[in-house]
């Protein structure tokens, strides 16, 4: 009996040995976020004077936040057009997410919220596709009115809302929520 | 006499010694009492033993010659009355709900050939014979849980209660203890399915139980380092050794939910040649849809499980060897209410009283949802001699992959958010020596082991924690001496534990690691002794510990789940726990019951601190939280009383009343289970026309608001509010009203057993402090459910 025993004690040791050595936890996968945004452009352009371009971008969103190039300085009392971007630059090649919302536009909404409220008049001047009592504006594209002079911020909330896009911010998730420096002289 | 005074109450119980409350069960709390004479002296047998097969449990007669088997169940039994010497009897026994069942006097026929010594520890697992507190769920009671996940089943017992995450994620927790601080031995495997995360729940089928039991307190000396909280044993039941094929069908189906369970299992045992060859396979399939609570459905909460297992046993002379294989996979709904991206949606999901989305019943199981898979294989081989003990060699390999899908991205991107792979490999080697009697009376009993174990986590897209490899060795000894009416235990366990994680640069692509490693040696000390026939006392002193896992040292990543940035801490020390405990039981005529006391002094105890700073990310700011380690205390009692008002009319009260403190902080700990109060009348009919085991029971269980928790405080942060401590205030108290009619009806041959429970029967809209979703929506509301279980035979030979 004590044969048995031996055997049996061999085999653990060799299974043990064929399946405890392999060193796949050596071979570290990179970090993924299906969702993550790294860079958030907003484009202004001035409607009267279509030459005049404002560019404001935040880079690092999904890591430590950059604002250095994110101030939207803007004009007292202007109307412009303006156009979010959003790249995920942490994959290769850079997904460009903008693309892949207006592709999934029934389910998603861009909220831009001034502070103070008197700062900024924003409309949403895109639609989707949801049917009646839809569509809902998007949000990829806006016009944004300046009021007067002075200092605050854009707030620029994506909400991820499957299934449940009613036109309001309400339902759903925010797939990023985000706020841009505003300087109106 | 400080807060219950334990420290008091247990050094008067330690200088006055105790014995044998072995299991402790809430329900079963039935006195086999009985008598064993020699046949031929018509003297009584001293040491002789009275076994009940079913249950695996036993007790030695004393010196007038009387056995007491303590704690069984209602049911049919076989017991065998043994001697040395003597030839073995062997009778069937019916247990009612009677408090005291004396057997009539059992004469034994003296065996001219010498029997080999059969000795009643030797029967009893290993488990039951600790002195430690404890209390298990068997027969009628665990099937009036049938159906239910493993943390609500416990739930039963005091002193038990689970975190929720939802209404389809369940973690048992013991005495405020939980996650690693618990060790889960399913079939006698440490089971290791990455119980760290807070949304784990434990992947174990509970309907390959046949008793669960929980042993409450630091039981790590037996049980390998970690089990400061304690340790649940799910332990199937024993191998058929009667030739023939039988098994057993359950069904269970439940209103809320809609849920429907089928689980099913066929064993056999072989005669003539194959004679000790035995087999089993089992399978459960469940299915559930959206709770409803009382006023709506929860969006998306359905669970499903599918699990299988086989076992092949094989026992020679001396011998035995077994191969265990099953798998558990599930895959659980998420209330899609509780999915916040932000901490603005998490404020708005709190503001709200109801969730936004209120879908009529579906069996749709969307994004999000977890999908877990759990697999084990084990091989186990013994080696008995009565001379020498029982050698045991197990080896096991378990794999657990857990894949978490958020909502569909608009990446496009079909992959989970997150995926670890488990491995496991444990591998233990344990010797019971045999019972070694003394000159006095006394006997020795005990069991020294070695316990290795080897992980490696393989982590995919988002990081949450590192891939690592860990190795880990125990060795213990623990020695029991038992004489007249006291019993002493003492052991001792040395671990070594050894991780090293692996990092990537995302830069230059290059591969990193550290490596840590922690050891430790702990004791403890436990007695019993018996006051009086019907009095029990058990007390018990242990030190245990617990490695930081790799959660608590290198968790970083946004716990969306949670809404909370989790930031691990390399640096984290080993807790250290010093766990004393005393419990008395009495089993009278008409009264019986336990009162337990406990305190658990946890040094370098790990634990989530909100930081001062939000962390701003992609998704808003977001409140941080460190591990970091404090001194806390859990101190509570335990009181479970039955009484018997008429021989049919029994009224059960169980509570439960817990303390936790952080002394370093001078602060109460957060997600500390509140006081309960279980109480319920019980009527019982042995006959009722052709039904038997016939009962009616209503249960009323009160739930007291948890006023001591950190104090919900904001502040203002980058003009976000910031919360601290939590993010509401602990819900009020709640009292849930319950039913049950159960019956044995005969179905051909076989007993169909029968129970028909109702819960939240009065559709009480309430919310559980321990659920991770209270902030979101109401508990599930009324449900009935019907339980059939039905054995059935094959044939008589296979």
């Amino acid at each position: 009996m004590k044969q048995i025993e031996i055997q049996v004690i061999g085999l653990i040791c060799l299974v043990l040995l064929m399946t405890g050595c392999n060193r796949d936890e050596q071979n570290v996968a990179p970090t993924g976020d299906n969702e993550a945004v790294t860079t958030a452009t907003l484009v202004l352009t001035n409607k009267a004077v279509p030459t005049e371009i404002i560019t404001a971008t935040i880079e690092n969103l999904n890591a430590t936040v950059d604002f250095t190039r994110a101030t939207l300085n803007l004009r007292a009392n202007t109307t412009y057009t303006g156009e979010i971007t959003l790249l995920n630059k942490s994959i290769m090649p850079t997904l460009d997410a903008t693309e892949e919302i207006r592709n999934l536009a029934n389910e998603h909404l861009f909220v831009y919220i001034p502070t103070p409220a008197s700062l900024l008049t924003i409309t949403l001047t895109d639609k989707d596709t949801n049917p009646a009592p839809g569509p809902y504006p998007i949000g990829l594209t806006q016009e944004i009115k300046t009021g007067l002079a002075g200092t605050g911020k854009l707030k620029v909330v994506l909400r991820h809302q499957p299934g449940s896009k009613n036109g309001t911010p309400t339902p759903g998730t925010s797939d990023l929520d985000t706020d841009f420096p505003v300087v109106v002289k | 006499m400080r807060k219950y005074g334990m420290l008091g109450v247990l050094s008067w119980l330690m200088v006055s010694t105790m014995t044998a409350a072995w299991a402790q069960s809430e329900t079963c709390t039935t006195v086999l009492k009985g008598r064993i004479m020699g046949q031929d002296s018509h003297e009584p047998l001293l040491g002789s033993t009275a076994y009940i097969r079913e249950l695996r449990a036993g007790a030695v007669t004393d010196t007038s010659g009387y056995f007491r088997l303590m704690n069984v169940c209602p049911g049919k039994y076989t017991v065998d009355y043994q001697f040395v010497g003597y030839k073995t009897v062997t009778l069937p026994i019916v247990v009612t709900r009677d408090t005291l069942i004396t057997v009539p006097d059992i004469q034994l026929v003296p065996d001219n050939q010498m029997l080999q010594e059969v000795v009643v520890t030797e029967h009893r697992s290993e488990a039951q014979q600790l002195l430690q507190t404890q209390s298990s769920i068997s027969g009628a009671a665990l099937d009036q849980t049938r159906g239910q996940s493993l943390g609500e089943s416990l739930k039963t017992i005091t002193g038990l209660y689970s975190i929720q995450t939802g209404p389809t994620i369940s973690k048992p927790v013991i005495h405020g203890l939980y996650s690693n601080r618990i060790i889960i031995l399913n079939n006698g495997i440490r089971q290791e399915d990455q119980q760290w995360g807070t949304e784990h729940a434990p992947q174990v089928d509970q309907f390959l139980a046949s008793r669960l039991t929980v042993i409450k307190g630091a039981a790590s000396i037996r049980y390998g380092s970690d089990a400061i909280g304690g340790v649940i044993l799910v332990e199937p039941k024993e191998m058929p050794t009667r030739p023939g094929v039988q098994g057993e069908v359950n069904l269970v189906g439940a209103t809320n939910g809609r849920m429907g369970v089928a689980s099913g299992m066929i064993e056999g045992a072989f005669a003539k040649k194959l004679t000790g060859l035995s087999w089993r396979l089992q399978g459960t399939l469940k299915r559930s849809g959206y709770v409803r609570t009382p006023t709506y459905f929860l969006d998306n909460t359905s669970y499903h499980e599918t699990n299988y297992s086989g076992d092949i046993h094989y026992q020679h002379k001396n011998v035995g060897i077994e191969a265990f294989y099953s798998q558990f996979d599930t895959k659980i709904g998420l209330f899609t209410g509780a999915q916040v991206g932000s901490l603005a949606d998490l404020y708005a999901a709190i503001i709200r009283p109801e969730p936004l989305s209120k879908p009529g019943f579906s069996y749709a199981l969307d994004r999000p949802y977890q999908a877990v898979k759990h697999d084990l294989l084990k091989i186990r081989a013994y080696y008995h001699t009565a001379k020498g003990g029982t050698i045991t060699a197990t080896f096991a390999r378990q794999q657990n992959t857990r894949r978490e899908y958020d909502y569909l991205s608009f990446s496009g991107l079909t992959n989970p958010e997150l995926s670890l792979k488990l491995v496991t490999h444990t591998a233990d080697l344990v010797w019971e020596h045999r019972d070694v009697k003394t000159s006095g009376g006394g006997q020795w009993s005990g069991s020294v082991g070695f316990n290795g174990i080897t992980q490696q986590n393989i982590r995919q897209y988002l990081f949450l924690i590192p891939n690592f490899r860990s190795y880990g060795a125990g060795l213990f000894a623990i020695e029991r001496y038992a004489k007249g009416r006291v019993t002493l235990e003492a052991g001792l366990r040395y671990d070594y534990r050894w991780l090293r994680p692996y990092f990537l640069n995302e830069v230059t692509s290059q591969t990193y690691s550290t490596i840590h490693h922690w050891q430790n040696a702990n004791g403890s000390l436990g007695a019993a002794y018996q006051l009086r026939p019907d009095l029990t006392l058990t007390a018990n002193l242990s030190t245990a510990w617990r490695a930081p896992n790799v959660a608590d040292l290198y968790s970083n990543g946004l716990h969306q789940s949670a809404v909370a940035y989790e930031i691990g801490n390399p640096n984290l020390k080993p807790e250290q726990a010093y766990n004393s405990n005393a419990v008395l039981a009495y089993s009278g005529h008409r009264l019986s019951g336990e009162i337990g006391f406990y305190n658990n002094l946890i040094n370098n105890y790990i634990y989530l601190k909100p930081d001062s700073v939000p962390i701003i990310r992609q998704r808003g700011a977001f409140p941080a939280y460190t591990y970091t380690q404090v001194q806390a205390t859990f101190r509570g009692v335990d009181a479970t009383l039955n009484y018997k008002i008429t021989p049919q009319l029994t009224l059960t009260t169980k509570n439960s009343l817990l303390f936790a403190y952080n002394k370093t902080e001078h602060n109460y700990l957060v997600f500390i289970p509140p006081n309960r109060s279980d109480n319920s009348l019980r009527y019982d009919l042995s006959e009722w026309g052709k039904l038997s085991d016939v009962y009616v029971s209503a249960s009323g269980l009160y739930v007291a608001r948890q006023n001591r928790a950190p104090a919900v405080t904001t502040r203002q942060e980058d003009g976000q509010v910031i919360f601290t401590g939590d993010f509401a205030p602990p819900p009020p108290a709640y009292f849930l009203l319950g039913a049950e009619v159960g019956f044995t009806a005969q179905v051909g041959a076989h007993p169909l057993s029968v129970i028909l429970s109702g819960t939240n029967l009065a559709n009480t809209a309430y919310r559980d402090y321990l659920n991770r979703f209270r902030y979101y929506a109401d508990e599930p509301g009324r449900s009935v459910i019907l339980k059939l279980r039905l054995p059935i035979s094959v044939g008589k030979q296979s």
